[in-house]
């Protein structure tokens, strides 16, 4: 690894911090209008055409905004936790091959699939952090539910992520893009459904968003943010939301190679468009679903999730052998 | 066969003998008793016994002067029997009848806090409308009451105390403010972890003194005031009003009204329970039935404000009559509008059946059985929720519904679901109304001339509101003023069921079980001057918060 100016172009701009930065504000932007369409509703208009600087404009309002701290809070855990939520989340989207290798210059290594995840529920665990330290009953109950929610979803979402990790023969985040000739959402579709539910919850969007249940707890564990800290929460969340929109299309669509019939290079635009394409299914099931009650929530979790992720896990391990022999003719040579 | 009122007239009497003093039946469905001091408890357990589904409407007091006047009035099936009673005002003590009949509790302790009436062996007499702060011994609706005896200084405010008992529950208060509450309430949940353990809602944050000031405003001046109780069924306030001062002044109001007085109701009706399906789904974060729901509303916001010439405020109704005339030509658009809704009705009762998540959210949730329900003396969807058939529409018909066929909607599950599928029927059912008296609108006038001056007499005005049987108990001493207006609203008879319901459930379902009663506050709410809620004191005048706005800035 050479340190020079274009690594650090590479990891601060492109595809780096300022790229994934600005295709956050737009993947919540994006999130925001397709919701907006299906439920019938216009969604940002305002800023910029299509409304698409909306999320920008958000962003620097709440920047400029008063940063009120409650008296009995935790100071330092409530000031630290957003930002530490941001950097984990931006630092674990760093390690994805966005287009071919990651913004380190290098095509990672093998395992770097369980530190990004590992790294996310980092973030999760900060966010539980940050309402149990604004001592707001609000929050506090906001704060469990994010972890009740977090401590059962994070199993099943590790092991349906070990599906194409087997299909691929590796942990590596590169590879099991690289050896995706045939996307596995189609070669294993009945991991990719699971985890596309898992990912749901791990997002705490509906039917699972019961952390931050308006209509119960005010806004969760982030009741008492203002500001700063408020901005840096809501990034961490749209951040949240590209993560696992590009770990599902690392692991299942292939990451940055486009199908066969575009040719064999990778490029960043394949990936940005199976990001969004993502984003939509997520949207699309969040419109059409109610928000399940946390108890509901816990039960499906250790009732049907964990066993199926675990019959699916099972049942791509037997058909690995076979998949291979399928598809051996199209894999490009794993070294 | 013996009409019924004359038969419980005569079975009262009979029991009580001596203990009857007067007895009157001013018009079909309505007795009057008044008994001797001690002897109401007698006249409502022989109604109980006679009639198992006796439920109490309201406690209207009365102050006569020298005597507070206590009328129990109570729906026995087929009529409304009020049962009076008077208590000197030196010694106001009378025996409580919780004991017999749930459903009072509430009533008694509006009666109490208005008009210092002591209910011995009342389980829980406290405040429920006035502030806590509210001094002893002033007693708003007593005639020697008037505002400038209030003495802001000398009131005390204490701190708003919640008793932590010492275990493994913790209180959440939930409101005044709170994104599940649409209007100021505050309810104080004990919880055990997720569960609720216990509830204590506490009602007045939203009094606005309308039942003190309808004594001031002449019949028809009150009749503005009285719809603005309530924006979302301020049709059913006026039109329960004006028939309670038509029925005093015995006055026919023409058939063309009746008609048209229905189909605004009905309109009224389906714009409510629209509303109130789509806070449900919001309630249940399922935005996008929210979003859909009241994008249908907008047709019938649209429908009334081309019949009355506004979206909310209908200001349709008034005594006589109604305000404007209706013609064919609205009468098609009115129908083709409604047919739409009626389709897009046929897909949200699709999907409420079947939509997963949404039955795992309502379904056998905040379960209110049938006894408990009539023993609470519920009204409205969610009587009718838990299997109670009590639609005053059918029973007890006004205006022209005793001549419009229609089935009366009952669900007999009692949970949240039920509660919702009754208020989606219910839409469908009023399109048909609605369709059947444009059909058959008869001709003439739609309003006849009134006198200001109304004679000397009681009456009990009930119509079915969206959210259940409204009650205004109107007395009139020939003046142009009215003596008393009682009102009560669907709400104030729901609320006292939401214990009921919500002890065992989680915390996600308080909104869910909540909305379910459909709780309209600001209808329950109607009578208070001054806020203290906040521990301080301060006049502002409109000046004053001028001023306070420019400093601000």
């Amino acid at each position: 690894m050479i340190i020079d100016a274009y690594f650090f172009f590479r990891i601060l701009v492109f595809p780096g911090f300022l790229f994934v930065f600005s295709f956050t504000l737009f993947c919540d932007w994006f999130e925001r209008k397709a919701i907006a369409r299906m439920q019938n509703r216009m969604g940002p208009s305002y800023a910029g055409p299509f409304g698409i600087l909306q999320p920008l404009a958000d962003c620097i309002k709440l920047m400029t905004k008063e940063d009120i701290i409650p008296e009995n809070a935790e100071r330092f855990v409530l000031s630290l936790a957003p930002i530490l939520s941001f950097s984990l989340l931006m630092l674990s989207i760093l390690y994805f091959p966005l287009d071919g290798v990651n913004a380190f210059s290098n095509s990672g290594f093998e395992g770097d699939l369980l530190l990004v995840l590992a790294l996310v529920t980092f973030a999760n665990f900060m966010l539980f952090l940050l309402g149990w330290s604004s001592s707001n009953p609000y929050s506090g109950i906001g704060a469990v539910r994010i972890l009740t929610q977090f401590v059962g979803y994070d199993i099943p979402l590790t092991i349906l992520a070990l599906g194409p990790a087997f299909m691929a023969g590796s942990l590596s985040l590169a590879k099991i893009a690289s050896a995706q000739k045939v996307p596995f959402a189609l070669a294993i579709p009945w991991v990719f459904v699971f985890f596309l539910i898992a990912l749901q919850a791990e997002l705490e969007e509906d039917p699972f968003d019961t952390p931050h249940a308006e209509t119960e707890i005010v806004a969760g564990y982030g009741t008492e943010l203002t500001g700063r800290k408020l901005a840096f929460v809501r990034l961490s969340k749209d951040l949240q939301v590209v993560f696992g929109a590009a770990l599902t299309a690392d692991l299942f669509l292939g990451g940055p190679y486009g199908p066969i019939a575009f040719g064999l290079g990778s490029f960043v635009i394949w990936f940005v468009l199976k990001v969004l394409f993502v984003i939509f299914l997520l949207v699309f099931v969040k419109a059409i679903c109610a928000r399940l009650r946390i108890d509901q929530i816990v039960r499906v979790n250790w009732r049907l999730m964990i066993p199926l992720s675990l019959i699916s896990l099972a049942l791509t391990a037997i058909y690995v052998p076979f998949a291979k022999f399928e598809l051996g003719g199209l894999r490009v040579e794993k070294g | 066969m013996i009409p019924k009122e004359e038969e419980i007239r005569d079975l009262i009497s009979g029991r009580l003998g001596v203990g009857v003093l007067e007895h009157k039946i001013p018009e079909p469905r309505r007795l009057y008793v008044l008994v001797k001091a001690g002897f109401h408890r007698d006249a409502i357990s022989i109604l109980l016994e006679r009639f198992a589904s006796t439920t109490i409407s309201t406690i209207t007091g009365i102050d006569l002067g020298e005597d507070i006047e206590l009328n129990y009035h109570l729906w026995c099936g087929k009529a409304e029997v009020t049962v009076k009673t008077r208590l000197p005002k030196t010694k106001p003590q009378v025996e409580t009848v919780t004991d017999i009949m749930p459903g009072a509790a509430l009533y008694e302790r509006e009666v109490f806090e208005l008009l210092g009436v002591r209910f011995l062996g009342h389980p829980d007499l406290r405040r429920l409308l006035l502030p806590d702060s509210w001094p002893e011994g002033q007693y708003p609706l007593r005639n020697d009451w008037n505002p400038e005896l209030f003495n802001i200084d000398s009131v005390s405010v204490e701190d708003l105390q919640i008793d932590a008992d010492g275990n493994s529950t913790v209180n959440v208060v939930i409101g005044p403010q709170h994104p599940a509450l649409h209007e100021p309430e505050r309810f104080i949940f004990k919880l055990d972890g997720e569960v609720v353990v216990d509830v204590e809602p506490r009602l007045g944050y939203a009094h606005r003194g309308i039942e003190k000031g309808a004594e001031q405003l002449m019949f028809f001046q009150a009749t503005h005031m009285i719809e603005r109780i309530c924006g979302i069924c301020n049709v059913a306030h006026a039109t329960c009003f004006c028939q309670a001062v038509e029925s005093i002044g015995k006055i026919e109001i023409p058939p063309r009204a009746k008609y048209l007085r229905t189909i605004v109701h009905e309109l009224n009706r389906i714009h409510s329970h629209l509303l109130l399906l789509g806070v449900a789904g919001m309630e249940i974060g399922f935005e996008t039935l929210f979003q859909y729901l009241w994008r249908d509303r907008e047709v019938v916001l649209d429908l009334m404000e081309k019949m009355t010439g506004n979206r909310i405020m209908a200001e349709y109704s008034a005594i006589g009559g109604v305000r404007r005339d209706f013609d064919q030509v609205l009468g098609e658009e009115v129908k083709k509008g409604l047919a739409a809704i009626k389709k897009r009705i046929d897909f949200y009762k699709n999907l409420l059946n079947n939509d997963p998540t949404f039955g795992l959210r309502t379904r056998g949730v905040g379960v209110l059985k049938a006894p408990a329900a009539l023993k609470l003396s519920v009204v409205g969807p969610v009587a009718r929720g838990s299997g109670i058939k009590m639609d005053v529409r059918k029973h007890d018909p006004y205006a022209a519904y005793d001549e419009i066929p229609f089935e009366e909607v009952a669900y007999e599950e009692g949970d949240s679901w039920a509660r919702f599928m009754v208020r989606l029927d219910e839409v469908a059912q009023s399109v048909d109304i609605i369709t059947y008296a444009i059909e058959k609108l008869p001709s003439g006038p739609y309003r006849t001339r009134v006198p200001r001056r109304m004679p000397e007499g009681e009456s009990l005005g009930r119509v079915e509101a969206p959210r259940g049987e409204l009650v205004h108990y109107v007395k009139s001493n020939g003046t142009a003023y009215p003596q008393r207006v009682k009102i009560r609203s669907p709400t104030l008879a729901n609320i006292i069921s939401f214990r009921e319901m919500i002890r065992g459930c989680y915390i996600a379902d308080i909104p869910t079980v909540l909305i379910s009663l459909d709780p309209c506050f600001s209808c329950t709410d109607r009578m208070t001057f001054v806020d203290l809620n906040d521990g301080r004191k301060w006049f502002w005048s409109m000046e004053d918060i001028k001023k306070r706005r420019f400093e601000k800035r």
